[in-house]
């Protein structure tokens, strides 16, 4: 038993983290000011996009935990990217044995594919009733994947899909009008497939609310030592240091069973992986609300300002507490998991 | 990063099952009635456990351990929990003391017969004046000739109703600062000028005790470390007092699940979608302490000693037995609260110990502000 990162996994860290900082986001102009397309050519060019392609075997180039990494460096970063989209894309196309060259696009940063999610945003939408699904990780995108009543992966081509905003500013979204055509994509998903997919889905929604939080977290707290009130700096009040110390509890759990999922996507049998990652997702949902409600309130007025990141982490991390589903739709899905139906 | 056991791991689980399936206490909470019962009992489970060869797992073979790492000490804990034994070995952990600071000496005179269970120990750390605030001790002991003479009086000494000896800490330089002039003694729990009086918790248990330092004599040679060096020792031992995996809660936690979920069965209230997500939330939390844990221990079997940031998984731990306590008595319904042999509300009261025993949770929380985070002081 060994749970902890491997050598390779810190360095794939550091390398995901250089990353994050060329595209990182603190305050709502930057948005207007970064260049995107070139911060997602970067995300290709390290080879990122790629992750969950598969070797001559099928086996993924990377395994949940590369990619919860990667993706938890760019969450923190508060990066516009539409990664977690793409890669869970390039999955699903990998599971459904779609073109290679369709991957090969997303990869090379030619195609951007995105996820269509029903409009309670909890779970992949239907291929046959696309009027109101929402396309997550909409950036650029050109393509969206939804799942047909026949177990088929379709591929819809978004020209008509309508910009929508969101509430969380760094990855925009799009609205799904009637009428676009889906395209039945390769063979039918076996359950281990739609369940390992769900897994990794779950894991990479919990590794963005674990980034945007945990580096909240070390800001809020670099902001405490500096900011004076009463003669000290306010880090110095209990109260204030409570407020942290409980952060750091929950951002640290949340990441222990987010680090789990990851690992349990590729390592365990499908339903033990599904459970492991509804468990995680159970567990972040409700953190993503409570810290980022703390992280605003430990920042005390400037935290509630326009110009400031902390109400773009909360965006971010309680728009990830509902896509695949919140804690009480994950609870009631383990209470099946573990005790079967009511 | 893998979370699975090895081959050695997995047999050695395998053995511990077997070997307990065989060699367990089976209906001992019926056999102990009297305090005097129970503390016989972990006396005589923990020999029978060291004559198994599952004491001091991760100790080294010189001083009566197997020289495993932390992982098999894990594992043997799980199956404890599993097994629903007797819970022994309460405070191992204050062998980290002698095991770190003693000499070659006093390590091979008290290391192995603490491990089979001849010589049960205790804690005297706390004082009416030195809670939270445990520098704050004014206890002191004089330097007279070759030994130390010590008076004062220490507070929730937990076990010491049933111990032979006692780590101490005491003042031996009122001078210097707060932290600087505490020192660690051990001391025979039966010297004369000791005199021990149980104290009973709030669920009526005679759990802890104080203990009275009338002209205590305890030879020069029996002091841990040089003096002044009390309070680095108590840290010490204080982060594996507040290392989960040390005191083998987590498996008696998923026990405490399935047993509320056979209740919930009983009472009809598998059907209710509210009392299934109440269930299936503290099944997520237990699951996030358990994996917070393997972390940690993965960690220290790496080589990393704990640390203060140990005080997460104490947290961890205490929301995850008062959560589950209150589920308990919630589910259990009127009857916990009318029903003489039902024990939620004694256990619901037992768990609310928890956030104060090692380290109050506020403490925990400044541990963790002050020396993981960095924050100023």
């Amino acid at each position: 038993m060994r749970a902890i990162f491997t050598e390779e996994q810190e360095m794939l860290r550091s390398t995901a983290s250089r990353i994050a900082d060329s595209v990182a986001v603190t305050t709502p102009a930057d948005l207007v000011r970064l260049d995107r397309n070139k911060a997602w050519a970067a995300l290709a060019d390290a080879g990122l996009l790629g992750m969950r392609t598969r070797d001559e075997d099928g086996t993924p180039l990377a395994s949940g935990v590369e990619v919860m990494l990667v993706a938890q460096s760019l969450s923190g970063a508060l990066a516009p990217t539409p990664f977690v989209g793409a890669v869970l894309a390039a999955d699903l196309l990998a599971r459904a044995g779609a073109p290679e060259a369709w991957i090969t696009d997303i990869t090379e940063a030619r195609a951007r594919y995105a996820i269509l999610l029903a409009p309670e945003l909890d779970r992949l939408a239907d291929a046959g009733a696309l009027k109101g699904a929402i396309c997550i990780d909409a950036d650029g995108a050109t393509h969206g994947l939804a799942f047909g009543a026949d177990r088929r992966v379709a591929r819809i081509d978004l020209a008509g899909m309508a910009a929508l905003d969101g509430v969380d500013m760094t990855r925009p979204l799009g609205a799904m009008s009637a009428g676009a055509a889906a395209e039945p994509v390769g063979e039918p998903l076996s359950d281990a497939d739609l369940t390992q997919w769900t897994s990794l889905a779950l894991t990479l929604a919990c590794a963005d609310i674990v980034g945007v939080l945990g580096e909240g977290l070390r800001r809020v707290v670099e902001y405490s030592k500096t900011r004076i009130q009463y003669g000290v700096p306010i880090g110095s009040f209990q109260a204030v240091q409570h407020m942290c110390a409980e952060m750091l509890v929950e951002t640290q759990a949340a990441a222990s069973v987010t680090n789990y999922a990851a690992w349990a996507v590729d390592a365990l049998d499908p339903e033990a992986g599904l459970l492991a990652a509804r468990g995680a997702k159970a567990y972040c949902a409700p953190v993503a609300q409570k810290v980022g409600e703390m992280l605003m309130q430990a920042y005390g007025g400037i935290g509630q300002t326009w110009e400031h990141e902390a109400h773009m982490r909360t965006r971010r991390a309680m728009f990830d507490r509902k896509i695949f589903g919140d804690e009480a739709h994950q609870l009631l899905a383990i209470a099946e998991l573990r005790m079967g139906r009511n | 990063m893998d979370y699975r056991e090895n081959d050695d791991e997995t047999a050695f689980r395998l053995r511990v099952r077997e070997w307990l399936g065989k060699n367990a206490p089976k209906d001992w909470r019926a056999h102990t009635k009297t305090e005097a019962d129970h503390g016989a009992l972990l006396r005589r489970w923990q020999r029978t456990l060291f004559e198994g060869g599952f004491v001091g797992l991760s100790w080294p073979v010189e001083y009566g351990g197997h020289g495993l790492t932390a992982t098999y000490e894990a594992i043997l804990n799980d199956e404890l929990g599993r097994a629903d034994t007797p819970r022994i070995s309460f405070h191992a952990y204050l062998g980290r003391a002698i095991f770190t600071y003693g000499t070659e000496e006093q390590k091979r005179r008290f290391l192995p017969p603490m491990l089979n269970g001849d010589i049960q120990w205790c804690q005297g750390f706390s004082e009416p004046g030195a809670g939270s605030d445990l520098a704050g001790l004014r206890t002191h002991a004089e330097l007279k000739g070759d030994r130390w003479v010590i008076n004062g009086q220490k507070l929730w000494t937990s076990g010491a109703q049933h111990a032979d000896w006692c780590v101490a800490l005491v003042r031996t330089d009122k001078d210097a600062a707060k932290h600087k002039g505490i020192s660690c003694l051990l001391t025979s729990a039966k010297a004369p000028g000791i005199t021990i009086r149980p104290i009973k918790i709030s669920d009526g248990a005679p759990e802890t005790c104080e203990m009275f330092f009338d002209d205590v004599e305890v030879p020069a040679d029996q002091m841990i470390g040089r003096p002044g060096e009390g309070w680095r020792i108590a840290m010490t031992v204080l982060a594996f007092e507040r290392g989960p995996a040390d005191v083998g809660l987590i498996a008696t936690f998923q026990t405490a699940l399935r047993r509320i979920e056979g209740i919930a069965a009983e009472r009809g209230l598998m059907n209710d979608p509210e009392s299934r997500k109440a269930i299936a939330r503290i099944y997520v939390i237990g699951e996030a302490l358990r994996l917070n844990v393997m972390e940690q221990l993965s960690q220290r079997v790496a080589g990393k000693p704990p640390g203060p940031d140990g005080s997460v998984a104490r947290l961890l731990l205490t929301r995850a037995e008062q959560a589950i306590r209150s589920l308990e008595l919630e589910i259990s319904g009127a009857a916990a609260f009318t029903d003489a042999d039902d024990t939620s509300f004694t256990s619901y009261l037992r768990s609310r110990t928890i956030s104060i025993f090692g380290g109050t949770s506020e403490i925990q929380k400044n541990i963790l502000a002050n020396q993981v985070l960095g924050m100023p002081r």
